[in-house]
């Protein structure tokens, strides 16, 4: 998607992101970024809260009306709760066990065989 | 004002991945990287302007497997060209073939990856200008030469041709 931006952005087009990933986008380098410090999957506010969704679409809207340069990054100012513990869980291998990490592995073979296996693949 | 917890800052998602690819056994993945990035200033205010939105998420596809709420990474769920559909209804979009926290989401409710219904109402409001007719789907293969040389184009292609002045990119 940073590389989407980048490219709208190179003819004329002014974009934002809004995502969960800070350091993949910014290690990309993308003209504006509204960071949502939450589990991937709610770029766009928390569920079934229509009030952070709406603050979250307003500040990215701010975001891209005002940014004074590129690489302008802003953190939602939202918590996904009050306790980051969540934080230590996304493919953490601290936190996996040998039978865990067996698992994913074969899960990630039959990923990789379906994808390979898919029309229009280039 | 008390101090935050240690672990209380974004995921290092590239450090966390690169561990645990080489950990499976899996080739390095080499994130996309520039030093130089573009800049295009707003020609208009966005009252007056027209908003494309471009996705990641993928339409619900009968027949490929479990899409979710709470599916499985579900790669038969991926889409491999650009896709656009009407802004004026609400599409059955999913994020089954995507790496979301699947622990500490559930993906039930499609506005947290997909702000259709937030910027219909910026429209109402009079936030922003319009929408454009369309949304569009950005493919999510993993491929930085196909994104670069085929989607990305395509997308640019689209948004012009709906008179975009500005566009909200989110991925899921």
């Amino acid at each position: 998607m940073s590389l989407v931006a980048r490219h709208l952005e190179a003819d004329g087009l002014p974009t934002v992101i809004m995502g969960c990933a800070k350091d993949i986008v910014e290690h990309c380098g993308v003209p504006r970024f509204l960071f949502s410090d939450f589990p991937l999957g709610n770029s766009a506010g928390k569920p079934f809260d229509a009030d952070s969704q709406a603050a979250t679409l307003e500040l990215a809207l701010r975001v891209l009306e005002s940014a004074p340069a590129p690489r302008t990054t802003v953190q939602s100012p939202q918590r996904w709760n009050d306790d980051a513990a969540w934080k230590l869980d996304y493919n953490n291998l601290a936190k996996l066990t040998p039978e865990d990490i067996a698992e994913r592995r074969k899960e990630f073979e039959s990923v990789k065989a379906t994808i390979k296996d898919m029309p229009g693949r280039k | 004002m008390a101090s935050a917890a240690e672990h209380d800052v974004p995921i290092p998602y590239m450090q966390r991945t690169r561990d645990y690819y080489q950990t499976l056994g899996f080739p390095a993945y080499r994130w996309a990287h520039f030093a130089d990035v573009p800049f295009a200033p707003l020609a208009k205010p966005l009252a007056a302007s027209r908003v494309a939105l471009i996705t990641t998420a993928a339409p619900y596809q009968p027949g490929v497997g479990d899409q979710g709420p709470g599916a499985k990474y579900n790669a038969a769920a991926k889409f491999y060209t650009v896709y656009s559909d009407t802004t004026e209804s609400a599409p059955d979009l999913r994020i089954s073939h995507v790496g979301y926290d699947r622990k500490h989401t559930t993906a039930e409710d499609s506005r947290t990856w997909f702000p259709l219904a937030a910027l219909q109402a910026s429209v109402k409001a009079g936030r922003i200008g319009a929408l454009t007719p369309r949304f569009h789907g950005s493919p999510t293969n993993r491929s930085q030469r196909v994104t670069l040389e085929s989607d990305a184009p395509e997308l640019l292609r689209r948004c012009r041709e709906d008179a975009a002045d500005v566009v909200v990119l989110v991925p899921s």
